[in-house]
């Protein structure tokens, strides 16, 4: 029979109906009085019923009215009475909560760990997938890229002379701006002299990005880069830094590279074309037009443009395709199978991110999707403990409503708990991961915990608690609770029994997904740290030098100064070995192309190799090795034939014979250049990035070279190599007091900084897995407890039966072990199927890897036996006269 | 008979109704006698003005009501001032006066 829930009190709500029905009679009461005091003087009843309608005045608008103003407070009352109710709710549940510790700390924890895991991903990606870089409608910007077109990821920036012609030519563009990295001296009156990050950007191109200065102005399109002059602009961060917020800065001259340059203005707070510049200078698009082809050929300027108002990325990746044909046709040696790529610029800018954050956001998805199996299982065993105690109150009065209805403000209760607390663990979390390492982001991204991060995670935690407590509530809802009194609250019902189940199986499953991916990636990491890079970074100094100023316009005053440092430095004690490259490993490469002599020369199609400069003893401190031929040495120098090296990659690939050495080449675009001879070739070493193979290169003397100011200088100590880092300064002043050193650090370091991201990447990763291997441990060892809990009346009889200790205890071991393998078997075949998500994040190891499998089943299972032994031995503990006589 | 406008009065209306309960709870019926009787057929509230002020003090909680039995047995809703509804009375009381003495001061013939 249902029940209804009576009030103990009536509380004083009336319907509509009633409202009006009051209204009226309160009325009328008021007409009739007077009617009958009328017709007590007399007045014939007609008349007077007329007169009393008379003197009452608009009697529909004031039932009107009062009706209205009885309903309103109607509703307020109402809603007093609900908050009320509300609040008795909510401390009812407290107070439960408080009663039943275990339950509630485990269900905190638990929801803490998974609504802290999704926070800390939801905040990275906001900052990466879904800020919007800081500039005027960030939508409509874009990347251009020079690219094959036979593989348009092969990117590269675009030439002088193409880029002109784009600029001229297109149609769906408010207009194309370029700019390129550099790096000055800074020469204060006061103090050191210092190389800055600065990028030289095309008049246009604020204008395009929509971003005026703080203070003064920036370069405007109108402007000729000639007409400019010797100006600059200073980023907010630099300005602060150097010149202490003092704007009137603007319009004075300040010196570097031995010039001094014209101050237009100060950018604002923040601003940066992704390199945290320092500062800008104007770009000068003009090119030798007697050497047309070089113009062409040099593929330097990096390219943002802005869609024109109405036109979409498809007209305009139409728009430039046919420009892209017409350069093809028209310049053939320079343009042939190229062709030009357009990505919005935020794309752009979050491209190399992408995969890794949404593998991250599918882990955070995982532990969240064990944390509700786990919940939702608490939940089912607590509320079968408590059928009893439902019982009673139904018995009282409650009705399965109002008993649901608790239930349910429990789970919110808990919810909304446990999401604060995720909240904070996640703030703590990415805080302490970014503090370890801040060089995983890149600048532009600014990780926080915003308003949007936190609605988020609180509607996140808030349906994860309402999801998981209807579970349990509507059981106990549907539950005959009348029968559970008599069975004593014994009885448990078998569908719940496969529902734990089910779910414990599909906790291990991804928890197995989690940890299959975690150990590919540790792995991966493992592979990277100690691939076969080529050279030993251990004990090696860096630094980056460049020789700026006009003193430095020919190969022999750049050589003299580099000389001078590097001799300074080798001659040091400590020092086993110092050289200079243009280029260090994983810092990026330049690439010129080639024409070997005496092979046919394909003017449309030449092969490309990387290029190095380098000088001193750069083989030696980075301990590449010669594998056949010689070094450079006193034979070679400024004049005479020109030497090269080349590498292992080069040497297979351009010479399969093996005829490399004595060989004559020539690079760059000019066919009729001065040859080199190969005199050696050098072991290959990992370049471009660690997780990429040597590709072929070419090491030209330093010495030759009049076109290249800055280095990297390399310098293999004995100890450590920190401990030379004024012996560089120290050379450099000597050699010139106006020429500063930058970003001076070990090689490992500069080595680490590219792996930072991945380290990033892994640490969520694992604690991930590791939160999720805690929580289904924790749900086998709920669920198992519960089964002996329930079933200990089973084991009693059992062990009066003669069953030993140890066939109880293999008996429940049995149970846990079965359902993790279920769950292990339906993981596994999840990592297969997600394997594809993984694997461009893998190196060295394939996504389907037995070692990576065996480890983490044999791990899991040890877990899993962990946790099943406590209930198991509780088992075995069961009293068989104790459970004869509960029967 | 004179008739008052509820619109311009409905401030004198409400303190008029307090001042009646202030005696005793009543009907609307029996504050529009008192009312009557009480200012001698001068400060006749009509019933529109009369029941639209009671609800909108019930509503500012300045009066209660509940229904009872009215003298000829008749449900009718009886209406009672609150403490808040008496502390209101006194100051508009006072409010009131020192208004009327002030606009007697002006029309007083010199």
């Amino acid at each position: 029979m249902p029940m209804r829930r009576k009030r103990l009190f009536q509380l004083p709500w009336r319907s509509r109906a009633a409202i009006a029905r009051d209204v009226d009679e309160e009325l009328a009461f008021h007409l009739e009085s007077r009617v009958a005091e009328l017709t007590a003087h007399g007045v014939a009843p007609a008349d007077a019923r007329r007169r009393a309608l008379h003197e009452f005045g608009d009697i529909d608008r004031t039932r009107d009215y009062c009706r209205a103003v009885d309903e309103r407070d109607d509703r307020a009352l109402r809603m007093t009475e609900r908050l009320a109710e509300w609040n008795r709710d909510a401390r009812f549940a407290l107070r439960t909560l408080w009663r039943a510790p275990g339950f509630s700390l485990v269900s905190l924890l638990t929801l803490a760990l998974a609504i802290g895991a999704n926070t800390a991903v939801f905040s990275v990606a906001r900052a990466v997938l879904l800020a919007p870089p800081p500039y005027a409608s960030p939508s409509s910007l874009v990347r251009l890229y020079d690219a094959s077109t036979t593989d348009l990821t092969e990117r590269t920036p675009f030439s002088p002379a193409n880029l002109a012609d784009y600029r001229e030519q297109q149609r769906s563009l408010v207009g194309i701006g370029a700019y390129l990295g550099n790096t000055p001296t800074w020469q204060p009156e006061h103090g050191q002299p210092e190389i800055l990050i600065a990028e030289t950007v095309t008049p246009d191109l604020f204008g395009l990005l929509g971003v005026r200065a703080l203070h003064g102005r920036t370069f405007v399109p109108s402007d000729s880069a000639s007409g400019l002059g010797l100006t600059i602009i200073l980023s907010y961060e630099f300005w602060h830094r150097t010149f202490g917020d003092d704007s009137t800065i603007v319009g004075k001259r300040i010196p570097l590279n031995n010039r001094t340059y014209e101050v237009l203005g100060v950018m604002p707070r923040g601003f940066t074309l992704g390199m945290s510049e320092d500062v800008w200078f104007p770009l000068k698009l003009s090119y030798p037009l007697n050497d047309s082809l070089t113009a062409r050929r040099q593929h330097y300027l990096n390219v943002v443009a802005r869609l024109r108002q109405g036109v979409t990325l498809e007209r305009a990746r139409a728009d430039l395709a046919t420009i892209a044909r017409r350069l093809e046709a028209q310049y053939p040696e320079a343009n042939t199978g190229r062709t030009t790529v357009i990505v919005p610029l935020h794309e752009a800018l979050a491209g190399d991110l992408r995969p890794a954050l949404l593998l991250l956001q599918a882990a955070a998805v995982m532990v969240l999707l064990i944390a509700c199996a786990n919940l939702t299982n608490l939940g089912l065993s607590r509320s079968t403990g408590r059928r009893r105690e439902m019982a009673v109150r139904a018995a009282l009065g409650a009705g399965r409503a109002r008993i649901a209805r608790e239930l349910l403000v429990e789970s919110a209760i808990l919810a909304i708990i446990g999401g604060v607390l995720g909240i904070l663990l996640a703030i703590g979390a990415t805080r302490a991961l970014l503090a370890l390492d801040a060089r995983a982001l890149p600048p532009m991204f600014d990780v926080t915990i915003d308003a949007r991060v936190l609605a988020f995670s609180l509607a996140l935690s808030l349906a994860t608690g309402v999801l998981v407590g209807l579970v349990p509530a509507v059981r106990t809802a549907r539950d005959d609770l009348h029968e559970s009194l008599k069975a004593g609250g014994r009885a448990a019902t078998a569908g719940g029994d496969s529902l734990r189940r089910a779910l414990v199986v599909a906790q291990v499953s991804l928890a197995v997904v989690l940890l299959v991916g975690t150990g590919l990636l540790v792995r991966s990491l493992r592979e990277l740290t100690r691939a076969q890079i080529g050279f030993d970074p251990s004990h090696v100094l860096t630094a980056q030098l460049r020789a700026s100023g006009h003193g430095y316009d020919s190969a022999g005053t750049i050589g003299r100064f580099y000389g001078q440092v590097i001799s300074g430095i080798a001659s040091a004690p400590g020092v086993v070995a110092a050289g200079a490259a243009t280029m260090l490993p994983t810092r990026g490469s330049v690439s010129t192309t080639l024409r070997i002599e005496g092979e046919p020369v394909d003017e449309r199609n030449l092969p490309e190799v990387g290029f190095v400069a380098v000088r001193g003893g750069y083989f030696e401190a980075m301990r590449i090795p010669l594998i056949a031929g010689r070094l450079f040495d006193r034979t070679d120098g400024p004049t005479g034939p020109e030497a090269v090296l080349i590498n292992q990659a080069a040497a297979r690939r351009f010479f399969p014979s093996g005829d490399a050495i004595g060989r004559r080449i020539r690079i760059g675009p000019n066919p009729n250049g001065e040859p080199m001879t190969i005199v050696g070739i050098v072991g290959d070493i990992r370049g471009e990035a660690l997780d990429i193979p040597a590709k072929p290169t070419l090491f030209a003397d330093y010495r030759r070279e009049d076109w290249e100011r800055s280095a990297f200088i390399v310098i293999r100590t004995t100890g450590d190599p920190n401990r030379a880092a004024p012996l560089v300064r120290r050379s450099v002043q000597r050699a010139d007091p106006t020429l500063a050193v930058r970003d001076v650090a070990p090689l490992e370091d500069v080595l680490g900084a590219s792996l930072a991201p991945r380290r990033f990447a892994l640490g969520l990763v694992s604690a991930f897995a590791a939160i999720a291997l805690m929580l289904s441990a924790i749900g086998i060892y709920g669920v198992l407890s519960y089964m002996v809990a329930s079933r200990t009346r089973e084991f009693g009889v059992r062990i009066a039966l003669g069953a030993t200790t140890r066939s109880v205890l293999s008996l429940v071991l049995r149970q846990g072990v079965a359902w993790s393998l279920a769950g292990v078997g339906l993981g596994l075949a999840g990592t297969v199927a997600g394997g594809r998500l993984l694997a461009g994040m893998l190196y060295g190891v394939r996504p389907v890897d037995a070692t990576t499998y065996a480890v983490v089943v044999i791990g899991l299972l040890a877990v899993v036996i962990a946790a099943c032994a406590i209930p198991a031995v509780r088992a075995t503990r069961a009293d068989p006269v104790e459970s004869m006589r509960g029967e | 008979m004179a008739r008052t406008p509820p619109e311009m009065l409905q401030g004198t209306v409400d303190i008029l109704i307090l001042r009646a309960l202030a005696l005793e709870p009543m009907h609307g019926y029996a504050i529009s006698r008192w009312l009557d009787a009480r200012s001698e057929g001068v400060l006749t509230v009509d019933g529109a003005a009369l029941y639209q002020a009671l609800h909108r003090l019930s509503h500012r909680k300045w009066v209660s009501s509940e229904w009872g039995l009215s003298e000829n047995n008749r449900r009718a809703k009886f209406y009672s001032i609150t403490p808040t509804g008496r502390a209101r009375l006194r100051a508009e009381s006072a409010m009131w006066v020192s208004y009327a003495e002030a606009v007697f001061k002006v029309l007083r013939p010199a």
